[in-house]
């Protein structure tokens, strides 16, 4: 699926970005998300401060799901789009988000 | 180099870390010792069972009196009888160290005399321990905290080629940098600014991009550490020698207390807020071991951390 498919799966779009994704990944811990997350992976997490778009950047994640209705900090938004990670939110937690994309093909 | 100026070399560059070490610290006790009034075979029958390569010599009394080496059996099995008593075929000129002495005296005791080991005595010549290049490497490995964790090429530290270049760095001194990041900041949502421009440098050099991912995965993990960790700003340095990507991380905060403790997977002394942003789960040194080919941890509390990753490209990686 595409970037752009998430809107259409009523996940709400923050910053601009398109691209192929592949994988999944649910985790709240940055450290394992490095580790175990490949390129072309949609996160879903709570965490919604600037470092995860250092994350995203190193790992190869191309969205960022931030879910239970969490927002965006304003430097994170900012540094999305210097690096082109799509952001999104959602009001679901992470099981239902993930459940969704698992729906999609993702794995 | 032979492996003693090796050695040597090693000792002058980092006895500023270690200036205070005495010989009791590092010495092997309690030690072998034989009577002077046994057979030589009997000696000789130790060195070959217990894979010694010199036995120290006492008297009944148990003070020192000489010490006999393989070359002095080597020299009984030419020319004498192993029958005759050790005392006949032991060297008498022995250099003996004392429990107070410094490590930087016998580093240079050893490089005077060219012996492989000196017995250590107490005020009346009674032997306490040993010391041999052995004894001296690992004191020197273990009080550096240097930590020889994981290298894909399996081979013993001190025998390998590009060892003079890792562990200190000192040689890379004079090299001049490919890529350098000063991690001047203190705020941990800023952490990994220097990975990832570090990985934006490598991929337009034409690494692979998975050979990238590992690095400033490595990267990111070990400037975080310094945000959160070391209370102090720090330098990412990364050169590019032999074919061998080296990334340095280097800070002057406070240090590691005990790296062993610290490299365990799940161990962390992140404070509460930093574990909340989804640090601090004790993975950053795991994660470092896993991405780099070869790692090294030179810390001691109070003086900083550096951080050295090697990384060289895989089958599926080229380079």
């Amino acid at each position: 699926m595409k970037v752009s498919d998430l809107e259409e799966l009523g996940f709400k779009r923050i910053t601009d970005g398109d691209g192929e994704l592949k994988h999944g990944y649910i985790c709240d811990l940055l450290s394992e998300v490095m580790a175990k997350a490949e390129a072309d992976t949609v996160w879903l997490t709570v965490q919604s401060h600037m470092n995860v778009i250092a994350v995203a950047a190193i790992t190869g994640i191309r969205a960022i799901v931030l879910c239970n209705g969490h927002k965006f900090d304003e430097d994170t938004m900012e540094k999305a789009k210097a690096e082109k990670i799509s952001l999104f939110t959602t009001s679901l937690n992470a099981f239902e988000a993930g459940g969704k994309l698992y729906d999609k093909g993702l794995r | 180099m032979t492996k003693m100026e090796k050695i040597d070399d090693l000792i002058k560059r980092v006895q500023f870390y270690f200036k205070e070490v005495k010989v009791e610290e590092f010495m092997t006790s309690p030690v072998f010792t034989i009577r002077q009034d046994q057979a030589t075979v009997r000696a000789k029958e130790a060195m070959r069972l217990r894979h010694f390569s010199g036995i120290p010599v006492v008297d009944e009394n148990d003070k020192l009196v000489g010490i006999i080496s393989i070359e002095d059996i080597i020299h009984v099995l030419e020319s004498g009888d192993l029958n005759t008593p050790v005392s006949q075929n032991m060297s008498r000129k022995v250099v003996t160290l004392s429990k107070n002495e410094l490590i930087v005296d016998v580093a240079k005791k050893f490089e005077l005399h060219g012996f492989g080991r000196f017995p250590v005595v107490d005020e009346e010549k009674r032997v306490v321990g040993i010391v041999t290049q052995h004894d001296l490497v690992t004191i020197l490995l273990s009080k550096l905290s240097i930590l020889y964790v994981h290298d894909a090429r399996r081979e013993p530290f001190v025998h390998t080629e590009n060892y003079r270049s890792v562990p200190t760095g000192i040689s890379l001194k004079e090299e001049i940098p490919e890529f350098q990041f000063d991690i001047d900041y203190m705020d941990v949502s800023l952490a990994g600014t220097g990975a990832s421009k570090l990985k934006k440098f490598l991929l337009s050099q034409g690494f692979s991009p998975k050979f990238v991912k590992r690095v400033a995965i490595a990267t990111y993990e070990a400037e975080t550490n310094v945000v959160i960790h070391s209370g102090s700003t720090g330098v990412i340095n990364v050169y590019s020698k032999y074919g061998v990507l080296i990334v340095r991380v280097e800070d002057d905060g406070k240090g590691i207390e005990d790296v062993e403790v610290a490299m365990h997977e799940g161990y962390s002394t992140a404070p509460d807020y930093i574990r909340e942003m989804g640090f601090g789960a004790g993975m950053g040194l795991a994660n470092i071991k896993r991405c780099a080919d070869k790692m090294m941890i030179i810390s001691e509390p109070g003086k900083g951390v550096v951080i050295e990753m090697d990384f060289w490209g895989h089958e599926n990686e080229s380079f």
